[in-house]
């Protein structure tokens, strides 16, 4: 992907961001001038960038979303929640293209058709009357298909015969194409010419313009918009048309149609022969296949009847249709019939019969073409080569474009220097104009003419006004107009004739391909030399000189750079084993003084080791800092999901996000999105209760839904809190019992605040749930288990009627985890930290053994134990100290308190946890494995597993 | 080497100016707003100004309008690009103070021809 594109869609997720955040503060407060001027300005830079490349379907969208805030901006349409829904629905659908973009370079073709539903549906917002409400909401999609095939055949009905039939003999193969082209109304001011842009369509049969409505009175009549419709029948292919209009696009209403479609007779249907007979007898001539006899009929039958008369109108189109396709007997057929109905064909509805004979007879299609646009969308990539085309060189300027260029700018200064004088930058307005003048002299390679330039620019600026100035521009552009500087030859020539003059002047030019080479080269010595008294007058650009300190300011712009997230990955790894490797000089320094004696050494080492330690934990640190994100990363999406799901219930809910700004790592943020949703639906869903409800209960109507995030002891910690109806515990209770997820004992003991976070029990809730309580805690054993993934834990309070509240802690990060070393049958093992209670000593004595279980009773509560060994399938009983005590390291496991029999503690370290990879991969039991200081190989025990 | 700067909020435009012109050998310093533009201005010269209107902050009119009131810079032209096509727009932006105005979106050929013009690089 070009870097250009990547930019492009970079800004556009950004700005779709900022919409999306604009739009929801706008809902709280809808008359903010300030909230809708960015708003205006962010679509307004989205339309701009799009324009950059070569995505009509975005532009048009973004194109109607523009108009319309700008409408809004103005007070030409309100505000209100359907355009807000609409406006959402417009940004989602560039979001959605803008993905395609960035996965496949290009989108589906097939969203052609989208593009124009929306920014019909933008655009007919801004005509939605400012106080009518209900007017806006009343917009259908499907209004926005007015069945072509009526309209179209009234366009149709009014083409001349003649040139109706001149285009059905030409029978052009891919189907003739009937344009409606309706300009917006303030057309005009957009820069556009309707009737021009019609008028030069390609494959042009017929145009015809009509007013939309009826004319108003001519004293109310605005000549300023645009009430016309241009109608146009077009025989070139779709795509070129839509490629002429695609700026207009959905202004346009395009229907392909068969050549048939044009047999319309028209006419008076009453009097003439009575022409029973003669369709009885032109039928059996058709199916006789004489068709030469059925032209004789027909043109006899035409001879009788009078020119005027609809029957006259169809026997000129049978004798055309026998001419054009003789074979085709259904049509023919048709148009005898319509002798006696006197209604036209419905070629449409014969389209189906009359197709294995020819398979173009597809009458009126009533898809619209814009919604084929195959192959339509192109390269972006276009235009980016355009650029580099163009900046080879003069080599690709046209001279006369570069001619016509000049006249351009010299034109504007003179409007420039017209304008009034009573400014306060006056003197600036004449220096720029001057210096703009000033490069079209040298571009034209006039330099004769400099000085006198000059001469006017100094008296301009001295009097505070563009009069000498502009008597000079004009004197100048009246020469230009006799002589174009833009004749090849005719500048140079100028150059050498002033030559005996200004001898030093010409020189530059008298080679003029240094010049081109060296543009600021050739300029120095041409104003050095300068012998002109106006040499002092010209100020003289003082830019040359800083050039060092600028090149630096330019890559000071780059302010952040994207890393591919591999790289920090990798340098995260490495900064890991950079920590375990450095951890082996403690050894070293014991080893220094114990085995070989040297105390001196193991002290240097030891003092080199701090050095270390402390570098190694700063690049930690920076790298950690790489990797972190603020958790409004996450937070972003809510204000939109609350919105969009508490309209969907018909609730009030008002959404404080706080502490957005708190950093985890990234992994962790991201591991957060979607238990928080799934929780903040819930609480949407079956927490906060509907304003009728919530005023019943003395509350006020709108519910409040907190999400707060926030740094505690080295944990994020994020906090969703509502006021809604709370829980029940003694219905969860219940349903726990019936689950069979708590025993009859416990359903008895079990405390409320404990019986609430039985909801994240997994087989806990069920579709059957959802009515018993209200939903609450569906699906909540996934939140908790996506949670305990990043080594998180959730907790849950509620009381009932007043609201619930869970409270997440995450890591910070996921990249060092700190554990417990434990020893087992002289082995080592891990236990992570978040996992230990405490480690205690218990006298073997006061061990019991209850149903076959050991248990023990720590502070009045009874303690299961397992005894490691056993659990790893080790032979070993556990040992015990002198005073006779078993280690027992007390865990959480879930909700309750083990105790796992080992045969000592050792120290807790920070390791790098690396995962089980390859076969060792099934063992459940280890979380991982991670390097000592030492190099040995700790295992690290996954907790929950082991038991 | 020609300097120009480039006063646009939309980083896409910025960058798309940045790439026509740094290819046709320019050097190219970018400002998102008037206020930023001002202060670069103020700090070091330019031979071209490529300014857009809507911008937050401070708009492209009041960014050239202050610029054209420095008496002690160098006025060197500028360029207005605008998606609005209008005449009056065009007018309001002459009487600010810039020296042409193009429409949006300005093929890389127009705009690298009006740059050129303006500077005075284009000898037949």
């Amino acid at each position: 992907m070009n870097p250009l594109l990547e930019q492009f869609l970079s800004e556009t997720r950004e700005s779709l961001q900022g919409i999306g955040e604009k739009l929801m503060q706008l809902e709280n407060e809808p008359e903010s001038a300030e909230l809708m001027t960015e708003l205006f300005r962010f679509v307004h830079t989205l339309k701009g960038n799009s324009g950059l490349f070569d995505f009509p379907e975005l532009t048009r969208v973004l194109h109607a979303g523009e108009d319309l805030m700008d409408a809004v901006r103005d007070g030409k349409a309100a505000y209100c929640l359907p355009m807000a829904d609409l406006l959402l629905d417009a940004m989602d659908y560039v979001g959605m293209l803008c993905d395609e973009i960035e996965n496949d370079g290009v989108y589906a073709a097939a969203h052609a058709g989208d593009s124009v539903r929306l920014a019909e549906t933008l655009r007919r917002m801004i005509g939605a009357p400012a106080d009518a409400p209900g007017a806006a909401g009343a917009v259908s999609p499907s209004a926005a298909d007015p069945g072509p095939s009526a309209e179209v055949r009234s366009l149709l009905s009014g083409i001349p015969e003649r040139i109706r039939m001149d285009a059905y003999r030409a029978q052009t193969s891919g189907g003739l194409h009937c344009l409606v082209y309706s300009p917006v109304q303030d057309c005009f001011f957009q820069g556009d010419d309707p009737f021009f842009q019609a008028r030069r369509t390609p494959g042009i049969v017929w145009g015809g313009i009509a007013a939309r409505e009826a004319w108003p009175e001519l004293a109310e009549m605005d000549a300023y918009n645009c009430v016309l419709d241009f109608h146009v029948l077009s025989e070139a292919p779709a795509e070129e048309l839509k490629e002429y209009y695609r700026y207009v696009f959905e202004q346009l209403q395009m229907t392909t149609i068969s050549p048939r479609c044009l047999i319309l007779p028209q006419g008076d249907p009453n009097g003439g022969p009575v022409y029973e007979d003669f369709v009885g007898d032109a039928l059996g001539l058709l199916r006789g296949g004489d068709i030469d006899a059925l032209r004789r009929a027909a043109r006899s039958m035409l001879e009788l009847s009078s020119r005027e008369l609809w029957f006259s109108s169809a026997l000129r189109w049978l004798l055309l249709a026998t001419e054009v396709e003789p074979e085709n007997g259904v049509v023919l057929e048709a148009i005898i019939t319509s002798l006696r109905t006197l209604a036209a064909p419905e070629w449409h509805v014969l389209a189906a019969a009359a197709g294995p004979q020819s398979p173009a007879a597809t009458g009126v299609c009533a898809a619209k073409e814009c919604a084929v646009q195959e192959g339509a969308v192109q390269e972006s990539a276009a235009k980016e080569s355009a650029a580099k085309e163009s900046a080879v060189g003069e080599a690709g300027l046209l001279r006369e474009e570069t001619g016509a260029a000049i006249r351009a700018i010299v034109d504007v200064q003179r409007e420039i220097l017209s304008l009034p004088d009573e400014v306060a930058w006056i003197a600036g307005r004449v220096k720029a104009a001057a210096a703009s003048l000033e490069g079209c002299l040298r571009s034209s390679g006039s330099l004769d003419a400099l000085p006198g330039l000059r001469l006017a620019a100094e008296s301009s600026v001295a009097l505070l006004s563009a009069a000498p100035l502009l008597a000079w521009v004009e004197e100048y552009a009246e020469e230009m107009a006799a002589a174009p500087p833009s004749s090849p030859n005719a500048a140079p020539n100028a150059a050498s004739n002033a030559a005996p003059n200004a001898a030093s002047e010409a020189a530059p030019n008298a080679t003029p391909a240094t010049c081109q080479a060296e543009a600021p080269a050739a300029r120095e010595p041409s104003a050095e030399a300068k012998p002109s008294p106006a040499a002092a007058a010209a100020p003289q650009p003082e830019s040359e000189v800083k050039f060092g300190r600028r090149v630096e300011d330019v890559y000071a712009a780059a302010k952040s750079i994207k890393v591919d997230q591999v790289k920090i990955d990798r340098l995260m790894n490495l900064i890991g084993e950079m920590v375990v490797a450095k951890n082996a000089l403690p050894y070293l320094a014991g080893r220094a003084e114990s085995v070989f004696g040297v105390p001196e050494f193991s002290r240097e080492i030891k003092a080199q080791y701090a050095v270390i330690n402390r570098i190694a934990e700063e690049m930690q640190d920076s790298i950690m800092q790489v990797r972190m994100m603020p958790v409004s990363f996450v937070f972003q999406r809510f204000p939109r999901l609350v919105r969009d799901t508490s309209n969907k219930l018909g609730k009030e809910v008002n959404l404080v996000l706080e502490g957005e700004e708190t950093e985890a790592d990234k992994n962790i943020i991201e591991s957060l999105g979607d238990p928080l949703v799934h929780i903040v639906r819930n609480s949407l869903d079956h927490g906060i209760e509907s304003p009728e409800a919530r005023i019943a209960a003395g509350k006020p109507a709108a519910g409040t839904l907190v999400i707060r995030a926030s740094q505690e002891a080295g944990r994020v910690v994020i906090e969703i809190r509502d006021d809604g109806k709370g829980i029940d515990p003694a219905v969860i209770k219940r349903k726990a019992y019936e689950k069979g997820l708590i025993d009859e004992d416990r359903l008895e003991r079990i405390t409320d605040p404990e019986a609430v976070n039985l909801v994240f029990a997994s087989g806990f809730s069920t579709a059957e749930a959802v009515s018993d309580l209200s939903g609450r805690g569906v699906g909540m054993d996934v939140v908790k288990t996506a949670i305990e993934k990043v080594n998180g834990t959730v907790h849950l309070e509620s009381e009932k009627g007043k609201g619930t509240r869970i409270r997440i802690s995450l890591p910070l990060s996921m990249a060092v985890t700190n554990v417990m070393i434990v020893e087992s049958n002289r082995q080592i093992f891990g236990v992570p930290m978040d996992a230990v209670v405490e480690t205690v000593r218990v006298p073997r004595a006061a061990i019991k053994t209850i149903k076959k279980s050991m248990a023990t009773v720590l502070r009045g509560r009874i303690v299961p134990l397992k005894a490691l060994n056993t659990l790893l399938g080790l032979a070993a009983q556990q040992r015990a100290n002198e005073e006779d005590e078993l280690a027992v390291l007390v865990v959480n496991v879930g909700d309750q308190q083990l105790g796992i029999l080992v045969d000592d503690f050792h120290e807790t370290v920070d390791i790098i946890l690396k995962p089980m990879t390859g076969v060792l991969a099934g063992l459940a039991a280890y979380a991982g494995s991670a390097l000592l200081g030492d190099g040995s190989v700790l295992m690290v025990l996954n907790v929950k597993e082991v038991l | 080497m020609k300097r120009v700067l480039i006063v646009d909020d939309a980083a896409t435009v910025r960058m798309y100016y940045r790439l026509i012109l740094e290819e046709a050998g320019y050097l190219v310093v970018e400002a998102v707003n008037g206020v930023e533009a001002m202060e670069k201005s103020l700090r070091e010269s330019f031979d071209l100004y490529i300014v857009d209107i809507n911008m937050p902050k401070q708009d492209g009119y009041g960014f050239l309008r202050e610029l054209r009131g420095r008496d002690e810079l160098r006025q060197a032209p500028a360029l207005m690009v605008s998606t609005e096509a209008a005449d009056h727009d065009r007018k309001r932006a002459y009487a600010a103070g810039a020296n042409l105005y193009l429409v949006k979106p300005v093929k890389p050929q127009e705009l690298l021809v009006n740059c050129r013009l303006l500077l005075g690089e284009v000898r037949p």
